[in-house]
């Protein structure tokens, strides 16, 4: 099933207007078991996974009326979510710091109807950035993301240098906020 | 004042990915509350995260999952709205005032170590180990001579201060690496406050650095 990013918008917003279930079962199917993955990829035991991506969701449910469009889409509000879980998970002291900007932080600007729409461009943007990257940035773009792993082993993983490693990064990373800068 | 020296795309990156140590990750949000435009190249970063799990093959749900939580549902509550922000108190250490992002730490005085260099250890919650640093400088003083395993994150909370590389005044982070075996010399115009993380070890060098390695424990 796929969902385009409108659909999933107007399912979060019905979820904060009437506490739609219906609206939630339908995120939960898509995202569960991909924001599962991405935690499994991140190093996290899978009994562990499943029980975070479950806390993920639930968030959703009770933070839907923070979504803000103006800010993201709902796959990047989710990957936070499931980000900062992560963290607390792997700091005991389940205190996180505030760089990770939580969707219970502060707007920057009001809710404008512009800001949204220069959100959804900016995702679908990196969206297209990403599939111009060549095959080894974006393998590398992945394993930054989603690898507990230091430089060192992804470097023996892809048969290659630290030193390249590291540079590939940089220019993947260089190369997407090249295409990001094109798109404001 | 202007912010001139940000964090690498790496950093923000690493800050989107969820993959920065406590201690450095604190450092970059302070800056990250004084810079807009970092916020808005960290949303970048972060829409490629949201982009990337779009695209990550599912992986299977225990099968009870969905039933599970639609059950935890009314639990966690109806959808909450977003409350009003509580004003926050602002703190002190030492007539320093501590940033937001330290709101969770145990700051405890600054104590001397040298003459015009004056130091508190933060302790964070969840990572007693962590390298953050609250660091008083005199002006015109060097920081002890020191290299690093890893980066080095410096920001600016007051005053400013060179090292070789640039200039750096408030709000200024500069990331070294440890490559960079430098000493930052403090502005002959005042004395300059900085938070600093370290990832890895530091490695104090020099005959003040020796010194100081004991007693600060690194």
């Amino acid at each position: 099933m796929t969902l385009s990013p409108e659909a999933q918008a107007r399912l979060v917003a019905s979820i904060a207007a009437a506490a739609d279930r219906q609206a939630f079962a339908i995120l939960f199917r898509h995202f569960a078991p991909r924001v599962k993955t991405f935690l499994i990829r991140s190093g996290l035991p899978t009994n562990t996974a499943e029980e975070l991506a479950q806390e993920t969701l639930l968030n959703v449910w009770r933070k839907a009326a923070y979504f803000d469009r103006s800010r993201a889409g709902v796959s990047t509000w989710i990957f936070t979510i499931a980000r900062n879980l992560r963290i607390d998970h792997l700091r005991q002291g389940r205190v996180r710091d505030r760089s990770i900007e939580d969707p219970t932080d502060e707007r920057d600007e009001p809710l404008s109807g512009e800001a949204i729409v220069m959100a959804a461009e900016r995702e679908a943007k990196v969206r297209i950035a990403l599939t111009k990257l060549s095959d080894e940035q974006a393998a590398v773009v992945r394993l930054s993301f989603f690898s507990e792993k230091p430089h060192s082993e992804i470097a023996e993983e892809l048969g290659i240098p630290i030193g390249t490693v590291k540079s590939r990064v940089r220019l993947a990373m260089q190369h997407l906020r090249t295409l990001l800068d094109e798109s404001t | 004042m202007t912010i001139e020296h940000h964090p690498s795309d790496e950093t923000l990156a690493r800050v989107a990915a969820g993959r920065l140590d406590a201690a450095p990750a604190i450092v970059v949000a302070v800056h990250l509350a004084a810079c807009p435009d970092c916020r808005a190249k960290l949303r970048g970063f972060e829409a490629i995260g949201g982009a990337l799990l779009e695209d990550l093959a599912p992986a299977e749900m225990s099968a009870d999952a969905l039933a599970s939580v639609l059950g935890r549902l009314d639990e966690a509550g109806p959808a909450e709205a977003p409350p009003r922000p509580t004003p926050r108190v602002p703190r002190f250490v030492d007539g320093i005032e501590l940033p937001a992002a330290l709101d969770a730490c145990e700051v405890g005085p600054l104590r001397r170590y040298a003459p015009g260099f004056r130091m508190s250890r933060i302790r964070m919650p969840g990572d007693p180990k962590a390298n953050l640093m609250l660091m008083r400088i005199g002006a015109g003083r060097k920081m002890p001579e020191h290299g690093h395993t890893g980066i080095e994150y410096t920001l600016v909370l007051r005053g400013s201060f060179s090292d070789g590389i640039g200039h750096y005044h408030a709000g200024d982070l500069a990331e070294a690496d440890a490559t960079t075996d430098h000493q930052p010399v403090v502005d002959v115009d005042g004395e300059c406050i900085c938070l600093a993380a370290i990832e890895g070890r530091m490695k104090l060098s020099g005959i003040l650095g020796r010194l100081l390695q004991p007693l600060l424990g690194f």
